[in-house]
């Protein structure tokens, strides 16, 4: 039968359109049930779920002992899908009118209830009643659509219980609505169907008591007026947010909590507008409820309001929610008199306009009250504020690492409420630890799914004759590749001979990924969602399938394996003759790590054609450096480090800073000179759609720091230009002070903007600022970045080796993926350092309380940052402590240097830390910091470890020195 | 043939001077138009749709809606449409319904205005001629009244904020409508000048023998609204007037029994059995 549904809408334009569609009934459509005979069996299939069970044995239930099945409203899985996909909940009918509203509603749960519709284990039903004959209803005059899908809900629950009650068996099922809506349950009730909230449902559960920690907690309007006083400004709708944001009354922005402090934020506002980009946020009420990441509205204070970044380290200790006027004192601390200079933009929040919540990973800070259900989650996140939950668990959760869900915060609470959602295993444990760093990186790291792995090449694979077309077969040169120890994806390798008219041919040969990865397939898209590859401290996840990246692209020695290759034709000055690529086989004859490639180097003994070919390479990157250098390139550093560890337990037994060698930066001279090759080429071939990357010039207040820093040290350090940077580093060095340069080094990339990924036809600045080149692209490391495929792409269509595809001539859509690539990348590299400092962690609570040699590298108002070189380690060390009286502090922004009680501390001052594993509160492990010398008066270092401090009188001699200043 | 027939108040399918054909009308008959309807008239079949917009109001009448008329005549209605044939027909026939329609005194323009000088309600209305069998104009008037009848404009409200900017806002209920009041809509009669004597609603034939003929809106009380010779025969003055007041009878009468249908067709509601293009 036809029918037809008629509604009205509103186009973007403005325009009001009528809409008809051709909507058909049927009187087929299977009810789901597996006992029912009157119904034809639902087809079972790929995308299906088995169906409801004939017995249906879901958890018992005190309120309805039957068998029954349970049907949702639309609300209720929106909110508890957390609940739906727990185990215990089987047998659930989901309406096609739920499913549409869902879908309409969030995207996120509307993935996951189809998931979990597809797991056969579930019995969850999708019944499309809309189409069913009986169950289908028009809506009736003078009710909203709301109104008529409930209505339907309804309908169709009803439909439900009569056509179960044909079945010819004793025992009756029986079809449970849920609803959280006060109303629509009282109708349904009305009407004779059984109705329960979600709440009365789950409480019944006799055996599941830990179900009821997992529901989300939407209270209703009615019930938060009662409880406690109002903390927070009521947020502005959001129509008349936009109509704000329309006349410029509002600002709309993405909200960024600060790491440091809680009660300040930046909201970084979206557009073109030039001033007023960064706006602060400072204080709770002005933070009015928003977390980090939400788009939201905000309204500018009047100037005399404006503040300036505090630079003040706080972290929300409360545990109690009435500290109300506490907090007030705390937020006057923030407005300590400043330079009028540095006040920023200030505003308050007003509105939110996108919440973007997540479910995030922490640990449950317990009440302290005995047997309490209300307990506060404490995010890993620290820019994440704290979460209320409700569990009676709280017991068994203590110390384990969970994920909770915020639902909502109600103007009258200190703490927005959330429910608990999975326990990820118990904290300090590698694994436990592993995955909530992933899991709060947004890294991907699921295994790759069959459909990704179906588009393997199958084994044993070799080359045939139709990947030799396009290609030229270069096996017999004597190309070799150089890596770290223990690397597997080898990706890049290289050879150079000389040629006979003197010149010389320099070859980089990178693995041919894009010969495997073919546009458009699973295995393409599995790779450019992952971006890149992630190195953590033991573990490294891929980017795309082991059998690509360890085997069949891996450069491995003696084994035929296809290449991309960039070959030049230089003269002994290693100025460029002749550039040419081409697709390739190659054969290498050695994988050599960086110190076995240096020793061969060095060795005389040695003459072989490896050999040779390195040494012409070495001889060549010296020059390219030289020039490069000339030219303005950065030589910069930042301590990065390496873990022993140990081959059982895998516990890191010794740190140490990674060393670099002659070959790494032969090696990386020829990298750079490809990428720079290839950028050019492919640029000429497609000035629109190039996929370039950049590194921005910083602006001249972000060197402030250096420059300040590099003056108490009685040197200049010149930032106009790069070249004048890099010169001017190169000239500081101190005599006495070996170390110096490479602290200035370390403070200068802090002053560095992110290299990005572009696409050429959407941006106009194409110069890397780091690199002093013109023009630079990634092409050496396809088996790692994404980046690099997309290029061997552009390259391989360049000259005519490959064919191209739509998406990559679209540059709107690569500049999509150049913001996913760039978001990957930096996450991955924020994975990365806290692995590392995971694995510190690890390392110092084996090796006990140690003392080391530190550099300060900030000072901040109520604390300073130190480096220590020995394990590359950062860290804070705090001048107020908890139960102690804070000691004088004074700060001088202009050195910038700190005064505590009697004692200066200044920017690059050698200390003495010692370093303690704060396991002490098992929450928060941290490394904390304490200053051993100087010595400060109050600041109590216990007594067996000040002895322990070498005699080196360094810093001692320093200080006095700054004194006499 | 037809003067002596004529004469006798007769005529060849056996009419009188001042009987109309059997008409059909039904309305609602297109589903995504605002408001629809379709008359036969003897051989002679219209399909009128009336489709809402918002659009800005004309510079000169700020706090009116407005109308627009196209008219379409297929090939499907006579070979002679194929091409571009039609042409010339269509815009005549729309120039004329544009007169007689488009005035505050037949439809309430200002009930279309949502804000003035911004917002407002245009009504395209199109007309299709599917088949020409005479009398096309009344057939066409009276498909407009109806479908102006059936037409159902989606209730709007503005929201206002305090800065003054508007913000429209569409009713969710389907149901939610604005209705126009037709009460005043004329419709045309066609008096055919055959002879020494005129009839209404002539068909092809006598069309065909008619020099000359007078068109006439007339309102359901009777009022003359407009009136446009056609034909290149001349008419007297005496007989000008005469037919006049055979048009305002007719009309009259013929209001009185098309708002009779459409009434009743509106009080079957949505239970009624569509006959649309297949019965």
């Amino acid at each position: 039968m036809q029918t037809s549904r008629t509604f009205l809408k509103r186009t973007r334009a403005g325009a009001v359109v009528k809409v008809v569609r051709e909507h058909y009934l049927r009187e087929d459509i299977s009810c789901g049930a597996a006992a029912c005979r009157r119904c034809t069996p639902c087809p079972a299939g790929p995308g299906r779920g088995l169906g409801l069970e004939a017995q249906p044995r879901g958890a018992a239930s005190s309120l309805c002992p039957g068998p029954h099945y349970l049907l949702p409203d639309t609300n209720l899985l929106l909110h508890q899908i957390d609940i739906l996909e727990d185990p215990v909940i089987k047998n659930v009918i989901v309406l096609q009118t739920v499913l549409q509203e869902v879908r309409n509603r969030s995207a996120p749960v509307y993935k996951r209830i189809r998931d979990v519709i597809q797991n056969p284990e579930k019995h969850f039903y999708s019944f499309t009643n809309e189409h069913h004959r009986e169950t289908y209803i028009e809506q009736a005059q003078g009710e909203t659509s709301n109104d008529r899908n409930d209505r339907a809900i309804r309908v169709a629950v009803k439909w439900y219980n009569e056509h179960l009650k044909k079945i010819e068996d004793e025992e009756k099922i029986q079809v449970i609505f849920l609803t959280n809506d006060r109303t629509n349950k009282e109708k349904a009730l009305e009407e004779g169907i059984t109705a329960y909230t979600c709440e009365e449902y789950i409480k019944s559960l006799i055996a599941n008591p830990e179900l009821v920690d997992r529901l989300a907690c939407v209270s209703d309007e009615g019930k938060e007026i009662e409880s406690g006083k109002i903390i927070f400004p009521e947020h502005i709708p959001l129509s008349k947010l936009q109509q704000g944001i329309k006349s410029g009354i509002y600002l709309q922005g993405t909200y960024r909590a600060s790491r440091d402090n809680y009660l300040e934020a930046t909201v970084w506002v979206h557009g073109d507008a030039e001033e007023n980009k960064e706006i602060i946020i400072q204080g709770l009420k002005h933070l009015n409820r928003a977390v980090h990441e939400d788009i939201v509205a905000v309204e500018l204070l009047a100037k005399d309001e404006w503040v300036a970044p505090s630079s003040i380290v706080l972290q929300d200790e409360g545990q109690n929610e009435d500290d109300i006027e506490n907090e007030e004192e705390k937020e006057n601390i923030l407005k300590t008199s400043v330079n009028k200079d540095m006040l920023r933009p200030t505003g308050k929040v007003v509105g939110i306009i996108k919440r973007n919540w997540r479910p995030f990973c922490g640990m449950l800070s317990k009440s302290q009250i005995k047997e309490a259900r209300r307990h506060l989650f404490t995010p890993a996140d620290r820019r994440i504020p704290r979460i209320r939950i409700e569990t009676r668990q709280a017991d068994t959760l203590e110390g384990q690492r969970i994920i909770v869900a915020i639902d909502g915060w109600p103007r009258n609470s200190r703490y927005p409420n959330g429910h608990f959602v999975k326990n990820l295993g118990s904290a300090g444990d590698k694994e436990t630890e592993t995955e909530v760093l992933l899991l709060e990186h947004d890294v991907p790291h699921q295994p790759f799914s069959q459909a990704v792995l179906s588009f393997l090449p199958k084994m044993p694979w070799s080359i045939t004759e139709q990947d030799m077309k396009y290609r030229e077969d270069l096996r017999h040169l004597y190309v070799c590749s150089v890596d770290p120890p223990g690397c597997t994806d080898i990706d890049d390798a290289l050879h150079c001979r000389e040629l006979e008219n003197g010149n010389i041919e320099v070859g980089v040969h990178i693995a041919d990924v894009s010969h495997f990865i073919r546009p458009g397939n699973a295995l393409d898209e599995e790779s450019v969602k992952r971006g890149t590859t992630v190195y953590l401290c033991e573990k490294r996840i891929d980017m795309v399938p082991e059998l690509l990246s360890s085997n069949l692209c891996s450069l491995r020695s003696n084994v035929d394996r296809l290449a991309f290759s960039c070959i030049w034709e230089m003269n002994p000055k290693a100025e460029i003759l002749k550039t040419r690529f081409t697709k390739s086989i190659i054969n290498s004859k050695a994988s050599l790590t960086y110190a076995e490639a240096q020793m061969r180097i060095d060795s005389a003994t040695m003459n072989d054609h490896i050999t040779t070919s390195l040494r012409g390479l070495n001889k060549l990157a010296k020059i390219l450096k030289k020039k490069r250098t000339d030219k303005g390139a950065l030589t910069l550093s930042s301590p990065e480090v390496r873990f022993h560890m140990d081959s059982e337990t895998h516990d890191p037994i010794d740190l140490q800073t990674k060393e670099l060698k002659e070959t790494n930066s032969m090696v990386e001279e020829f990298m750079l000179l490809a990428n720079i090759s290839v950028a050019q080429k492919i640029y000429d071939e497609f000035p629109e759609f190039a996929l370039l990357r950049k590194h921005p010039a910083p602006p001249p207040s972000n060197y402030d720091i250096l420059v300040k820093a590099a003056k108490s040290k009685n040197l200049e350090i010149k930032t106009d230009s790069a070249k004048a940077l890099a010169e001017s580093l190169d000239k500081a060095e101190s005599p006495t002070f070996p170390y110096l340069n490479t602290l200035l080094r370390i403070l200068t990339t802090r002053c560095m903007m992110q290299a990005v990924y572009f696409c050429s036809g959407m941006d106009n600045d194409f110069h890397h600022y780091g690199l002093a080149s013109p023009i630079y692209t990634h092409f050496t490391s396809p088996i790692r970045r994404y980046a690099d495929i997309i290029v061997h792409r552009l390259l391989a269509v360049a000259i005519g080796a490959d064919s191209t595809y739509p998406e990559l001539t679209d540059k709107h859509k690569l500049a999509d993926m150049c913001k996913n690539l760039n978001y990957r990348h930096k996450m991955a590299q924020y994975a990365q350092r806290a692995s590392v400092a995971f694995h510190t962690q690890l390392f110092f609570k084996n090796k006990g309380v140690v003392n080391e040699d530190a550099y300060i590298l900030f000072v901040r108002k109520n604390a300073v940052v130190v480096l220590i070189p020995r394990y590359g380690l950062e860290g804070t060390v705090f001048f107020e402590e908890k139960d102690k009286p804070t000691p004088r502090l004074n700060y001088n922004s202009e050195v910038p240097s700190i005064t505590v009680e009697d004692t200066t501390l200044c920017v690059f001052d050698k200390v003495k830390v010692n370093i303690i594993l704060d396991a002490s509160n098992i929450q928060h492990q941290k490394i904390r910091m304490v200053l051993v010398e100087p010595k400060i008066l109050g600041n109590d270092v216990p007594a067996d470890l000040s002895t322990e401090i070498s005699s080196k009188s360094e810093p001692e001699k320093k200080k006095k020195k700054k004194l006499q200043k | 043939m037809d003067c002596t027939l004529c004469k006798e108040d007769l005529r060849v399918d056996g009419r009188g001077c001042e009987d109309y054909r059997c008409a059909e009308v039904e309305t609602d008959v297109v589903s995504n138009t605002s408001g629809s309807a379709r008359v036969k008239l003897g051989h002679t079949d219209i399909l009128v749709g009336v489709k809402a917009e918002m659009g800005t109001p004309k510079l000169e009448k700020p706090d009116e809606g407005y109308l627009e008329f196209f008219v379409d005549c297929s090939a499907n209605a006579t070979p002679e449409f194929e091409g571009r044939g039609g042409e010339e027909l269509g815009t005549e026939i729309a120039n004329t319904l544009y007169r007689v329609f488009s005035s505050e005194s037949s439809v309430d323009l200002k009930s279309l205005c949502i804000n003035p000088r911004e917002h407002c309600w245009v009504l395209y209305v199109d007309v299709l001629l599917l088949e020409c069998g005479g009398n096309l104009f009344d057939a066409i008037s009276i498909a407009v009244k109806a479908a102006l009848f059936n037409t159902r404009i989606p209730k709007v409200r503005v929201l206002e904020d305090e800065e003054g900017s508007k913000e429209i806002e569409l009713s969710d209920d389907p149901y939610d409508c604005i209705r126009l009041n037709v009460d005043d809509v004329p419709c045309i009669i066609t008096l055919s000048k055959i002879g020494y004597r005129h009839v209404v609603d002539a068909t092809l034939q006598e069309e065909a023998c008619s020099l000359a003929s007078l068109l006439i809106s007339v309102t359901s009380k009777g009022a003359l609204t407009s009136m446009k010779k056609m034909g290149k025969g001349s008419l007297d003055p005496e007989s000008i007037f005469e037919m006049m007041e055979t048009g305002k009878r007719v009309g009259k009468s013929l209001h009185i029994a098309l708002q009779k249908i459409l009434d009743e067709e509106e009080s079957l509601g949505t239970s009624r059995q569509k006959v649309g293009f297949l019965g």
